[in-house]
């Protein structure tokens, strides 16, 4: 009991000291009152349509900013981040080798029927956040690696209020899973390699992953797309990720959910009853 | 392909809600993600669509949250308030066994987070077998299972029967 109390007071005055510190002291050093000159460069440069100026070169076309940053401005850097995201999956897939589809023989019977009907209610609640955070990532807070995160929510609500072999009885496999992951991590490698295409073919200068009109080099990706700002290569690259972290997830969350006699089993290890 | 349109509804108002906009690109991507979505899901809602699209239980499902938002709401916090503000704190909590009567599980479901969602009263645990909410009552007036019905349950899932049975 006296324990406890020596606990709350210690806490108590550490807060308040750091409080009187912050506060009074200002030993975070002075707080700058106007934008930085960086951050201004960002927001005068990403969404840029004025085409009479030289920075129409600089321009991501995305309000954006983070989006424009992640997926033009540091473009490379993000796809690399793909990347060590694909082989993590594929090192998972590597440990799990040859389990291809989860068989359904027992059923669990999962929580109560209150969970049961709420989580299927919930579902395709989902479905429409999930895409609509995706498909607004070049003109929201948002974006393909979000939108990705918050599908295969769907995943985990699958494997615990149901049961980890519902998966099966859904018709989704791992294979079917690793089928539509890669067919984003195709989509990025496409959007990635259309302007050298381009530029082979068209005989001009063109970079990878360009999205917009550099000083030497005139290829574009449509903006516009019916009057719409798709914002050139942003939207395609928020889809494919889309794609790509939300069924990359789902092959993580159906291996993880699996019991660890049916691995065992599988792999041919341990006695695995 | 009646028995699509009632997910496809639920899917379209949560995207634009969600999304916050009605432009023309909204309600494209929208409708696409509503049929999509419906196509994968409908068979796992619906199973009686002319149930769905009644508009006379629609109207009995607004009707019946604008009872529970206002009336029921206030009945039972009222209570609650009564006994929070009393000097000797009159609970007399029990733990009651609550025969439901309904078949339809969305009535079971929206009868048990009803009561959840009022004050004074939990359901804690269900037992579809032999149709019994198990229910943590604050001030549990009876035991036997005409009373607990009555005044637990009843007003709930007489109105959510008109929408969901």
């Amino acid at each position: 009991m006296r324990r406890s109390y020596i606990v709350l007071i210690s806490l108590i005055s550490v807060i308040f000291v750091l409080a009187y510190l912050t506060t009074y002291m200002g030993i975070l050093g002075p707080i700058s009152s106007d934008t930085r000159y960086l951050a201004k460069l960002f927001l005068a440069l990403t969404y840029n349509p004025d085409t009479s100026t030289s920075l129409r070169y600089l321009t991501a076309m995305s309000p954006e900013a983070v989006t424009a940053i992640v997926w033009d401005y540091r473009g490379i850097d993000t796809f690399y981040e793909t990347t060590v995201f694909f082989m993590a999956i594929v090192s998972a897939l590597t440990i799990y080798r040859g389990i291809t589809n989860i068989e359904s023989k027992t059923q669990g019977s999962g929580l109560s029927i209150i969970v049961r009907v709420v989580t299927k209610l919930l579902i395709p609640m989902n479905i429409a956040i999930a895409v609509s955070i995706a498909v607004h990532g070049h003109l929201t807070p948002g974006g393909g690696f979000q939108a990705g995160a918050a599908l295969a929510v769907i995943s985990v609500l699958l494997a615990v209020v149901f049961s980890g072999y519902s998966f099966g009885k859904l018709g989704m496999g791992i294979s079917k899973a690793v089928a539509l992951r890669s067919m984003g991590l195709l989509g990025i490698a496409t959007v990635t390699l259309l302007p050298l295409i381009y530029g082979i073919v068209a005989g001009v200068q063109t970079y990878l992953m360009q999205n917009y009109m550099k000083v030497d080099s005139p290829f574009t990706f449509p903006i516009y797309a019916w009057g719409q700002l798709i914002s050139g290569t942003l939207i395609w690259l928020n889809l494919a990720e889309f794609l790509a972290v939300s069924f990359g997830f789902f092959v993580i969350f159906m291996l993880l959910s699996l019991r660890e006699e049916t691995v065992k089993k599988y792999l041919g290890v341990g006695d695995g009853h | 392909m009646r028995k699509y349109v009632p997910v496809a509804i639920l899917i379209f108002v949560v995207y634009i809600v969600f999304s916050g906009s009605l432009s023309p690109y909204d309600i494209v991507i929208g409708s696409l993600i509503a049929i999509a979505g419906s196509i994968l899901a409908s068979k796992y809602l619906i199973k009686d669509e002319s149930k769905a699209l009644s508009i006379r239980r629609f109207f009995n499902l607004v009707s019946y949250a604008f009872y529970y938002l206002t009336v029921a709401e206030f009945k039972a916090h009222w209570t609650v308030i009564r006994i929070i503000l009393s000097k000797d704190m009159p609970v007399k909590p029990a733990i009651v066994r609550v025969p439901y009567k309904a078949s339809n599980s969305y009535t079971i479901v929206a009868s048990a987070n009803s009561i959840t969602n009022t004050p004074g009263t939990v359901v804690v645990d269900i037992e579809p077998q032999r149709s019994l909410y198990y229910v943590h009552w604050i001030y549990a007036v009876g035991l036997d299972p005409e009373t607990t019905y009555k005044e637990i349950l009843e007003p709930f899932e007489r109105r959510l029967s008109k929408v969901f049975e």
